[in-house]
């Protein structure tokens, strides 16, 4: 079998011997190619970058970022298969139209069913389409629980803005800018989608292309008729539409 | 609030009761003072209804200063003073009732003495009354040893519901599969460490169930079972799992309650050292401390981890099993600085029974 046909493949468990069993079950398998072993989510993401995977089997609780978490940044997107011995991820692996679930302990035959699915999906005339960003980063966090933090990615390197550190968003067509302690980092996303995680009685959108914290305003001041600037703590001043004075006030 | 009010029956049939007895005691009150009988009946009746109310007071009194040996003299002062008061208040009413009377009742010409019917009122009012403190006393008796009853009861029951739980607790299911995991993988590669596995997941499990039948354990017994835990989580861990135990010798035949430490342990793990890439040490540390003894658990957390305050069942668990104990002193306390996570079980001699009987 060439090499280009067949699945290149990422196992990705902070479990050494979890990893183990998936390499030996998979060695059974001649067109899955293993391409790398990674303990976490940063090593995960790096050698996404490094080996473009076409599968990735996935734990779901590590360490830094989880497995939902580490899918969201993983561009473009393999097909994924969660390894877990937790049955209350199913829900959202389903959501980001994972592949399979594996409940761990498992053995060869279910494997085999999983990569079985997997072939298929790779062969079909209607492909299943990736899950949207926003359906990833509602994945990504618990259910009923807000964003607390923004995952970007930059090369092979993975960067956490938690959001009592965030500054502001700022929408630059297909990305969002996110502003913090001086710096900035860019993520493929809507200002909408990413706005939608967030715990709306911290974070306003107060223009069509920025949300800000509301601790970070120090006052509203007005520009023209009509027409307001919010001034952040450290003097920044950030345009406030109409319909974001009116979700302003409401707040302050 | 007196029980009374809260049972309006009773209540009416009470205050009916004394309102009968104002008959008789118009007959005696005659017998006392002369006067018409007609008189003494309207004079009598009312008074002995406002008296019925007025006697309801002892319940506050009797609740404010409970019979006790130390306080004897004191008590029987206060409620002195209180039946005097409450009597004197009655003769008062008594007297201004008196002279309504002789207005309401004109053709009544023999007029009795009224400050001699006031002073009746009051010589019988204050033996009244302290027969109504007395009767409290009863009613209040009763009431604080059934309260007592229902408290160790349910005492009893949060005891067993707290066992149960944490047998569950023990025999987590999450950490079942992931061993079943590691044991599944340890197959293929090294079936000799399989089997170690095996019969250490199953020498655990047995032992969990054991000591959580009893009442209290040595501390040496303790520590085993969480040295076999460990040797369980260590396959799944490899070098990320780094132990640090120091327990000195004389404290091991101490008793304690059982399965407190093995899941603090767990905990650490589970919250800590998987939290972490490069995992860490968890501390296991006890001590004497006067009488008792003191056991810690630390380990490190992720500091860039937002912060899940609630969602630790563990601790829970091992709070709620603690709180079967807390009565004889024990009590465990959980701190953080973000970066090591520190959790101090204080469990005083008694706790779990000063006993060093095993050698």
């Amino acid at each position: 079998m060439s090499e280009a046909t067949r699945l290149r493949t990422l196992i990705v468990d902070d479990e050494v011997p979890a990893r183990a069993l998936l390499r030996e079950y998979l060695g059974a398998h001649a067109d899955v190619l293993v391409v790398a072993e990674c303990g976490n989510g940063f090593e995960a993401v790096k050698a996404a970058g490094e080996h473009a995977p076409d599968l990735v089997f996935l734990d779901v609780q590590m360490p830094k970022l989880d497995g939902f978490e580490v899918l969201e940044l993983l561009e473009p997107r393999p097909a994924v298969v969660f390894c877990t011995a937790y049955d209350e991820f199913a829900l959202r692996a389903f959501e980001v139209n994972a592949v399979d679930y594996l409940l761990k302990p498992f053995g060869r035959e279910r494997l085999a069913g999983a990569l079985a699915r997997v072939r298929e999906r790779r062969t079909s005339s209607a492909p299943v389409a990736p899950p949207s960003a926003t359906a990833l980063a509602l994945a990504a966090r618990e259910p009923g629980r807000f964003t607390e933090r923004l995952l970007v990615r930059d090369g092979a390197n993975v960067h956490v803005v938690t959001l009592d550190q965030l500054d502001y968003l700022e929408a630059q067509d297909d990305y969002v800018a996110i502003h913090s302690g001086g710096k900035s980092w860019l993520k493929h996303a809507t200002l909408a989608e990413l706005a939608e995680g967030l715990d709306p009685a911290r974070f306003v959108r107060v223009h069509r292309s920025y949300v800000v914290p509301v601790e970070r305003i120090a006052r509203l001041e007005l520009y023209a008729k009509d027409s307001r600037v919010a001034v952040l703590h450290d003097g920044r001043e950030l345009p406030v539409s109409r319909a974001g004075y009116a979700r302003l006030r409401e707040l302050m | 609030m007196h029980p009374f009010f809260r049972r309006r029956l009773w209540f009416a049939l009470y205050l009916f009761a004394w309102l009968v007895a104002g008959v008789p005691a118009a007959l005696l009150l005659r017998g006392v003072v002369p006067q018409p009988e007609r008189f003494a009946l309207a004079f009598a009746a009312p008074l002995a209804l406002f008296y019925g109310f007025a006697v309801l007071s002892a319940w506050w009194v009797c609740r404010t200063h409970p019979l006790s040996r130390d306080a004897a003299t004191r008590t029987a002062r206060v409620q002195l003073g209180a039946a005097v008061q409450c009597a004197a208040v009655w003769s008062a009413a008594g007297a201004l009732w008196g002279v309504t009377l002789t207005h309401l009742l004109p053709e009544v010409i023999a007029r009795p003495s009224l400050v001699a019917n006031a002073l009746a009122l009051l010589a019988a009012g204050v033996p009244l009354y302290l027969l109504s403190a007395l009767i409290h006393y009863l009613v209040l008796a009763s009431e604080a040893s059934r309260e007592s009853e229902r408290r160790l009861l349910e005492s009893e029951v949060g005891a067993r519901e707290a066992e149960l739980r944490a047998l569950r607790a023990q025999l987590n299911p999450h950490f079942l599969f992931n061993s079943l995991n590691s044991i599944n993988a340890l197959v293929g590669s090294d079936p000799e460490g399989a089997r170690r596995m095996c019969e250490g997941l199953g020498d655990f499990l047995r032992r969990t169930l054991a000591l959580g039948a009893r009442d209290d354990v040595a501390l040496g017994e303790e520590l085993e079972l969480v040295e076999r835990y460990l040797a369980i989580e260590q396959v799944r861990f490899g070098d990320r799992l780094r132990v640090r135990q120091t327990c000195p010798a004389d404290l091991l035949p101490l008793r304690v309650p059982p399965l407190l430490l093995q899941p603090l342990v767990e905990n650490a793990i589970k919250h800590g050292i998987a939290s972490l890439i490069d995992g860490g040490t968890v501390a296991i540390d006890a001590r004497r401390a006067g009488d008792g003894l003191v056991l810690t658990v630390e380990n490190p957390v992720d500091a860039d981890a937002p912060s899940r305050s609630g969602a630790n069942l563990g601790l829970e668990n091992v709070r709620r099993r603690l709180h079967a104990f807390a009565a004889r002193g024990a009590r465990m306390q959980a701190e953080s600085d973000g970066e090591r996570f520190l959790v101090t079980l204080t469990l005083p001699a008694a706790a779990g029974g000063s006993g060093e009987g095993a050698a």
